[in-house]
Order: structure tokens, then C-alpha cells, then sequence
């Protein structure tokens, strides 16, 4: 578990000082490091909410275990962070 | 923290409700079953004018009654009203809404043989440091959309072929800064310039994308990689990245000037429950996304 968190600050740390330097150019050499840039973090604690995006289908599952809906409503998809 | 960082909050949807995230843009127009149910548990909030938004977050029963609502993303004022809900509930046998007819416009699925990809953008600098929570969340947002292709043009791709009416489609509906917020698309004569090809299964281009005023604009290169076999597309990794500036209503507080933006474009196998989402941009009007 220890290494597995040193590698995971030390990855972390390698990537940040890469992004913290001089904006990179698109390149063959930075295409991964900016790909990875992009990538959102699939531990963040509202994915582990079992969202539906159905209402009906939410409805119908609400019915079923008999227990309220909690509806988060946003302009543009939740789910999209938009 | 935010609203769904709280463990209190977390534990009591997951133990306690049904949860559901949606565009409440759809659900509010929607001449369906789903948009009547959602405009009832609405209409008896405080945002009950369904010509403008309706956002925020909504406890209610099976058979739609109203049971709370909160604007907030204030974690104790969010548990509040949660809680506050969850005792006016009393559970009963409540009939399975019959889902009718959809109301096409505001239902669109994926095109049959097509694909679907993942959009996530992030602003790489520029923004001044902060101590304030709320805005170092803007400032490390990634964010998400998809895109759809058609069965021809994933056909095309396989053949090699980068159609144009995708280059299109990414110029004016995912060459946008939607880390803040629902940002204005681009429209058709605000595209400059639009350069994006295929060789040998790597491509590369550049695109120009600015309002008249020069007030918004984007500039990115494209470098990118996509592979097929047995007749469809097994890889498709392409980053844009360039200098991006201005901002929407909706998404205001942009680093000052020009900065940094890199969007990546990947394959949705759908393991993420976000990629079964339609592309922001087709919200309405999907015969016009996959034509513009």
C-alpha cells in the first residue's frame, strides 16, 4: 500500500511540474500528457452515487423499493459537469 | 467541499433515495409522461416557472409529490432539507408510471452504428491563485460532453476518411470552454478556419473558431489517432489544443485574456453511465447537431 501511494504522489508530482512549465505545444511527445490532462478523476466521491438519468426509470425503481426520489436538476447534464 | 463530497450527504441518497440527474432543460418541455411527472414535483417548488430554469435539487415521493427543494450547494443547508424531506415521507404503494409515447425532440439515442465519444476539456492556466474553495473547483474543473457520429460517419473513419461534416461538428458544438458552466456554441460563419485530416491513421489539423466582436475565440491544433478493425473504430484518441479566450453568460470568471484549453476526444465504451448522455448541444434540436 505505502509504495503504491509513493507512486501515485510521485506520478502526480511528475505531471503536475510537467503542466506547470511552460505551456506545452501539441506534439507526438506531449499528445499523452495532454490527453491525461483531460481525464476526469473516476474516484470522485459523486460517482459513487448510483445515479439514474431517467426520471420514469427512477420513478419506477422508487416505486418498486419504496423509497423518495432525490432529483439533481441542472442546466445542462449534471453527469457533464457542464 | 462540495455538496456531494459530504459523506452525510452521500450516505443518506445512497441509503435512503432514489437518486437521478437530469437536464432539466429537457424535462421542463417535455410533451411526455416523464416531463408531466417532473413538472408536477416542479410546480410545486419555488421554481415553477417552466419558461425559465428549474435547477437545483428536489426530493419528492414515487407518485410525485413535492417533499423539498433547495438551490443551495451549501452541504449543511443541502443535509437539511433533505432530512427535513425525508421525515414528511410516508412510504406507500405507489403504480409504475406507464412511460406512453416519448416526445422525440427531447429523447434523442445514439444514431444505430454510429459512435459515441467522450468530450472533456480542461483550462491548463491563467487563472489567478485563489483561497476561496468554490473557485479553485472552477479552476481544476474538467469537463464532459459527448459526441455523436453517424453510421456513415464511423464508416468513413474506418475507411480512412476524416468526414468533414464531423470537423464541423466538433468546430461548433465541442471547440467551447464548458469548464464553468453551459457555454455558447459556435455558429456556422464564426468558424474562420477548419482544417482536420486523416493519414494513415493519425490525424492532425487546426481550426480558428471567433465571434465577430472578437470577444470569444478559440484556436486550437488537433493531433490525434484512430485505429480500426473488422469494420469499426477500436481507437479514436484526439486532443485539440490551442489559445482560448472570452466567455458566455453561463460561464463567467475566465482567466483574463488568452489561455491555454486541451479537449480530448475518446472512444465511450460505455462503462461511465455519462456516456449514454446526449451531446449538450443537441438539447432540442439533435437533426441539427448531426447536420449543422
Amino acid at each position: 500500500m505505502k509504495s503504491t501511494w509513493k507512486l501515485t504522489i510521485t506520478c502526480g508530482l511528475f505531471g503536475t511540474l510537467l503542466l506547470a512549465g511552460p505551456d506545452p505545444a501539441l506534439t507526438p511527445a506531449t499528445f499523452k500528457q495532454l490527453y491525461q490532462a483531460c481525464q476526469t478523476d473516476g474516484s470522485a466521491s459523486w460517482r459513487s452515487v448510483p445515479w439514474e438519468i431517467s426520471l420514469l426509470d427512477a420513478q419506477k425503481k422508487a416505486a418498486t423499493v419504496r423509497k423518495p426520489l432525490f432529483i439533481w436538476a441542472m442546466d445542462g447534464h449534471p453527469l457533464g459537469c457542464t | 467541499m462540495s455538496t456531494f463530497a459530504d459523506p452525510a450527504i452521500l450516505q443518506v441518497i445512497k441509503s435512503r433515495t432514489v437518486p437521478v440527474a437530469i437536464d432539466q432543460a429537457y424535462q421542463r418541455r417535455q410533451q411526455d409522461a416523464e416531463g408531466v411527472f417532473y413538472r408536477k414535483i416542479a410546480g410545486k417548488s419555488p421554481r415553477n416557472n417552466f419558461q425559465g430554469t428549474t435547477q437545483g435539487l428536489f426530493i419528492a415521493a414515487p407518485d410525485g409529490t413535492f417533499l423539498g427543494y433547495t438551490n443551495s450547494r451549501v452541504p449543511k443547508h443541502v443535509l437539511k432539507i433533505i432530512n427535513q424531506s425525508l421525515e414528511k415521507y410516508q412510504p406507500a404503494q405507489v403504480a409504475v408510471l406507464a412511460r406512453g409515447k416519448s416526445d422525440l425532440q427531447y429523447n434523442p439515442v445514439p444514431p444505430e452504428g454510429g459512435l459515441v465519444l467522450r468530450v472533456q476539456a480542461k483550462v491548463l492556466g491563467g487563472y489567478e491563485k485563489t483561497d476561496n474553495p468554490h473557485r479553485q473547483m472552477e479552476i481544476d474543473a474538467i469537463s464532459r460532453d459527448n459526441l455523436w457520429l453517424s453510421r456513415a460517419e464511423h464508416e468513413a473513419l474506418v475507411t480512412g476518411l476524416f468526414p468533414p461534416a464531423v470537423a464541423e461538428r466538433i468546430a461548433r458544438f465541442h471547440l467551447i470552454d464548458n469548464t464553468r458552466g453551459e457555454p455558447p456554441m459556435w455558429a456556422k460563419e464564426q468558424i474562420r478556419a477548419l482544417d482536420i485530416k486523416l493519414h494513415g491513421g493519425t490525424v492532425t489539423g487546426r481550426a480558428h473558431v471567433e465571434t465577430d466582436d472578437h470577444l470569444r475565440g478559440y484556436q486550437p491544433e488537433f493531433l490525434g489517432y484512430i485505429e480500426a478493425g473488422n469494420g469499426v473504430v477500436t481507437r479514436f484518441d484526439l486532443v485539440a489544443k490551442g489559445l482560448f479566450w472570452g466567455e458566455g453568460t453561463y460561464t463567467r470568471n475566465a482567466p483574463k485574456g488568452k489561455f491555454p484549453l486541451a479537449i480530448s476526444f475518446s472512444l465511450a465504451d460505455g462503462t461511465d453511465i455519462a456516456d449514454r448522455v446526449p451531446p449538450q448541444a443537441s438539447r432540442g434540436w439533435i437533426n441539427g447537431y448531426m447536420k449543422p
